[in-house]
């Protein structure tokens, strides 16, 4: 436990610990509306999604966070395009531009010397290397994401219960929905320096899913998953300093830990 | 014809690219039969999540020094069990309980591979595969593999069909529809083993989605689409190597081989889809 008593003393490990409180309470307070509209299996292509937006931008120096947005978009719309036929379902289609998407990204990758370095920390992050220009970003990301989720929280919760109620109502239901993935995507982006792509998953669907076995009500979900979420970045950067072991793997195993026990407290409570 | 000869053709005179071609037609012919009963079920994400969960049974067999390929076969296993154990309480809905796994199963394995010397280039190896580093051993193996699972569905055809189209038909005939849910599983978890050293657990999903996918706006009729699926892996597996090669060879640019296969797949499938689009449009 030298480790962790050495580690709490540096500023690396102070912003990562800022870092990922950060991340961990916005990813859980969307993650309730990503379990709310079945978005699982969106986020997990997203993650791939927005990796050739994360590799371009780092090979032509370009902002990371915006590269992967706007690629991610893109891919958004693409989507959209390709499920309009109906021919094929959504989750095929989407199954198609994850894969061809990610593949691309690891070719524009594969062109580059010393490739395999960059390629994991996008993969499982760095959230020991993280600058203070990092975490105010991801502090201003965050704050206009929780801003955005409270200003149409009315219209998302009508929107996620009764979609057909809300179109007759006069909302603007693919307006919304739009809003909302774009939401979706913009927090996975923000996760990457923290816990990289592939891990932004666990922190935008596990904390959620465990708030959801102790609360039934949207608001009171939002922030126990919230809370959830910084805890296990708090957790996982501890265990990853304790053990040496890699700080994204740990987050993400931390919030899965909490799932567990909140799946065995929800058995005994019956 | 002599520079297309050149072009298309003597990138496969080196041996170790014979191989990866083998490799990479063996794994087109499961992933169009098998793909095609995935598309029929829209299974396309618990084939994205099983390539993830294989992976820590894949970093601890690597660490340990065992068979990649037991490792991998444990993993997929327990997956496909816990998929089915989390799935029966109500508030766990499939998709978030495969969100759930892949999430622990992926940073298990990223936590095992981290506490390893050579985290870096053992993390990219187990992702992404080294194609062009399969030997005639592990050709045999993946042949096997791809032999049993394209058995099995050969075998379960008839069934699997009824169970896509008709399930509450094939229920009441008596067809133990659960188990034919595992069994279907089970072969993803096998062609994700078989395919882990090639091309890696990230890619995986666009050899059993993308090329049934094309098929299907393409052949009519389920063995069409089958056939049609497992061609156009090959052919892009072909094209693919062949300008990998190309491109580092002769023009020192270093493209990763199996993604680019994976890349020319994906273009095979846009072009189908315009080209479909197109024909629509004109009747």
């Amino acid at each position: 436990m030298n480790g962790l008593a050495d580690s709490l003393g540096s500023p690396f490990f102070q912003r990562a610990l800022v870092e990922a409180v950060l991340v961990g309470v916005v990813a859980g307070a969307v993650g309730v509306h990503v379990l709310l509209r079945r978005l699982p299996f969106f986020v997990v292509a997203m993650s791939h999604a927005t990796f050739p937006g994360v590799v371009i931008a780092s090979v032509v120096g370009f902002n990371l966070f915006l590269g992967g947005s706007a690629f991610g978009l893109l891919v958004v719309l693409a989507v959209v395009a390709l499920g309009a036929s109906k021919v094929l379902d959504d989750a095929t289609v989407i199954g198609v531009v994850l894969a061809g998407s990610f593949a691309l990204g690891v070719l524009v990758l594969s062109a580059r010397p010393s490739s395999s370095r960059d390629l994991s920390a996008f993969l499982v992050g760095s959230v020991l290397t993280v600058t203070r220009a990092d975490l105010l970003t991801t502090a201003a990301v965050g704050a206009v994401l929780l801003a955005a989720l409270a200003a149409l929280h009315k219209e998302l919760i009508l929107g996620a219960f009764d979609p057909e109620g809300a179109a007759a109502a006069g909302y603007r239901t693919a307006l919304l929905d739009t809003a909302l993935l774009a939401i979706v995507t913009v927090a996975l982006v923000s996760a990457v320096p923290a816990v990289g792509t592939l891990l932004a998953v666990a922190l935008l669907t596990v904390p959620a899913l465990a708030a959801r076995l102790w609360v039934d009500r949207v608001v009171p979900a939002m922030v126990l998953a919230a809370a959830i979420g910084a805890a296990s970045g708090i957790a996982g950067l501890c265990l990853s300093a304790a053990f040496g072991i890699a700080a994204g793997g740990a987050i993400a195993l931390s919030a899965s830990g909490a799932f567990v026990l909140s799946a065995a407290g929800a058995r005994i409570r019956r | 014809m002599a520079g297309l000869r050149r072009l298309l053709l003597d990138p496969f005179a080196v041996p170790f690219m014979a191989r990866a071609l083998v490799v990479v037609v063996l794994l087109g012919i499961l992933g169009g039969v098998l793909g095609v009963h995935l598309l029929l079920r829209r299974k396309a994400f618990v084939t994205e999540a099983l390539q993830h969960t294989v992976f820590p049974g894949v970093a601890v067999a690597f660490v340990a020094g065992q068979s990649l390929l037991v490792g991998a076969e444990v993993a997929a296993a327990v997956s496909v069990v816990l998929l089915h154990v989390l799935t029966r309480d109500d508030r766990v809905d499939t998709d978030s309980a495969l969100a759930l796994l892949v999430a622990t199963f992926f940073a298990l394995g990223v936590v095992v591979v981290s506490r390893s010397d050579s985290f870096q280039s053992s993390l990219t190896a187990l992702l992404f595969g080294r194609i062009l580093a399969v030997d005639a051993r592990q050709i045999a193996e993946t042949a096997l593999l791809v032999v049993a699972g394209a058995g099995v569905l050969v075998a379960l055809h008839k069934e699997l069909l009824l169970r896509a189209f008709d399930p509450a038909g094939g229920a009441a005939l008596g067809y133990p529809v659960r188990r034919l849910d595992l069994v279907l599983d089970l072969v993803v978890a096998l062609a994700v083993v078989a395919a882990v050293r090639a091309v890696g657990t990230v890619l995986l999903v666009a050899f059993l989605v993308t090329p049934a996918a094309a098929a299907r706006l393409w052949c009519r009729g389920v063995p069409a689409m089958m056939v049609g699926a497992a061609a156009l892996t090959a052919l892009c597996g072909w094209l693919g190597l062949a300008a990998s090669y190309q491109a580092s060879v002769h023009h020192g640019l270093r493209l990763a081989p199996g993604a680019l296969v994976v890349v020319a797949i994906t273009a095979a499938f846009l072009v189908i889809a315009a080209a479909t689009r197109v024909r629509a449009a004109l009747r």
